[in-house]
């Protein structure tokens, strides 16, 4: 791909954002410009497949988007580019989960499966909590975290979500977050990277943890 | 409500991508009376959200889930409806079964009587329901939406405090969370809002707090009192160009 000659723009790795017709794209393809990357939004399972770097933003339903991806063949796209070809993804918020094994949430349905564990709905009933879990709140991390590189355990996120993933037999470096109990917030594990929180929403924090995962 | 001035106006007095640094949150409203055009909307969502690093929600006479979505594209993180949530309750279902609940934002006008009793306006502000705010409120179900946006219709833009009777009016088993607006002049109120256990998040419109560092001395202000307030470091340097305050 051919660097864009411009004030800002100067990297050239292909960076694809997955669209599967639900979520955000405008964010998260701006805060990429801001650190300095161009991005292509793809619908395209061929453009997907070949990207340097995934991201897989998503909000809203499990079961609808799985139904999308899997519709448009890009579900098959995102395995071929990350387990086949060994490229790097990022999950955002429904997009962590989906790279999960499966979700409760309308019904239950499978995930992509490159993160072993299961999403579940926060109880609110034993907690008291408000659900969803909205607004920013602190993440803990490590300090060897490639996400959190320069960024400092307890640094604050933006959540806004009702399901979530446990933390309990998950190998690698997590973020973890506590509402009601804690909860994996962030996951890193060889070219395999999510947020629970929306790292495009989470103002200087999360432009560096884009830039970390850009960067890795 | 006070007609200030068009986006560049607004660009060029409140260098709003600085501003947005200081806030967890922005809502951005159509409140146009009459016939509105969603594509002007869009483009100046657009434009005004480009480099702010902070939820969006957007809203204003939504009528049909494609205007959602079409917002949704343009930046917002969620779409906020009112009169709907009255007249077409239908549609809310449908906006939280394609796009979550946690994507739509309820809100609610209220407007005080001379007996003090309160009234739910709809149709930006203009048509108040028939029943008491309280019965009205009765007939919805907390979790319909994601989050509730309660604003006073009589504060709003006076600077004089919010009303904290607005939230009253809610029934007691209401557990979904609640944005507290309409009358913020200062940090003393934020901080009186925040303080309140009903209250999740509060909101200002008042553009005296957007004047010059107004709102960021606000946030320290409530920082360092020990409300607990997210925190991001200042000014963080990306890139040869990009510099994020």
């Amino acid at each position: 791909m051919e660097a864009i000659v411009s004030g800002f723009l100067t990297n050239t790795m292909r960076v694809t954002i997955v669209d599967f017709g639900i979520g955000n794209l405008w964010s998260v393809q701006s805060a990429l410009r801001f650190l300095g990357y161009d991005s292509v939004v793809s619908t395209l399972p061929l453009e997907v497949e070949q990207a340097d770097a995934l991201i897989l933003p998503g909000v809203g339903s499990f079961h609808r988007a799985m139904m999308a991806l899997h519709k448009s063949n890009l579900d098959e796209a995102i395995l071929e580019a990350v387990k086949g070809r060994g490229r790097k993804i990022l999950g955002i918020c429904l997009g962590m989960q989906l790279l999960a094994d499966s979700s409760t949430e309308d019904g239950d349905t499978q995930g992509l499966c490159l993160i072993s564990a299961n999403a579940r709905r926060f109880d609110i009933q034993a907690k008291g909590q408000k659900v969803p879990h909205i607004g920013f709140n602190q993440v803990r991390s490590s300090s060897r975290s490639i996400l959190f590189k320069d960024i400092g355990s307890g640094a604050d996120f933006y959540f806004v979500h009702s399901y979530h993933l446990p933390l309990e037999g998950l190998s690698g470096h997590h973020g973890i977050c506590h509402y009601g109990r804690d909860f994996l917030a962030a996951y890193e594990n060889e070219n395999i990277f999510a947020t629970q929180f929306h790292p495009e929403k989470s103002q200087t924090n999360g432009l560096r943890l884009l830039k970390n995962f850009l960067e890795c | 409500m006070q007609k200030v001035g068009d986006l560049n106006w607004l660009q060029k007095n409140y260098n709003f991508s600085h501003i947005s640094f200081f806030i967890d949150e922005l809502i951005v409203l159509d409140v146009t009376r009459g016939e509105r055009n969603p594509d002007l909307f869009c483009k100046t969502l657009e434009s005004l959200t480009k480099g702010c690093f902070v939820p969006i929600a957007a809203g204003g006479g939504i009528r049909t889930v494609e205007q959602a979505r079409l917002l949704l594209r343009s930046g917002a993180d969620k779409v906020v409806v009112n009169s709907p949530l009255f007249s077409n309750p239908y549609l809310i279902k449908e906006l939280c079964q394609e796009f979550g609940q946690q994507c739509v934002v309820g809100s609610l006008d209220f407007k005080r009587l001379q007996d003090d009793s309160y009234q739910i306006l709809v149709e930006s502000g203009t048509k108040p329901l028939m029943k008491m705010a309280s019965d009205e409120l009765q007939s919805l179900s907390d979790d319909m939406v994601g989050e509730w946006y309660l604003n006073s219709v009589d504060r709003d833009g006076t600077g004089q405090g919010y009303d904290f009777e607005t939230l009253e009016q809610l029934p007691k088993n209401w557990s979904v969370p609640v944005i507290l607006a309409g009358g913020a002049g200062n940090a003393s109120h934020l901080a009186a809002g925040i303080a309140d256990v009903r209250v999740d998040a509060v909101a200002t419109a008042n553009l005296f707090n957007f004047v010059g560092d107004g709102l960021k001395q606000a946030r320290t202000s409530l920082l360092n009192s020990g409300v607990e307030l997210a925190s991001w470091p200042d000014a963080v340097d990306f890139s040869d160009n990009r510099v994020a305050f």
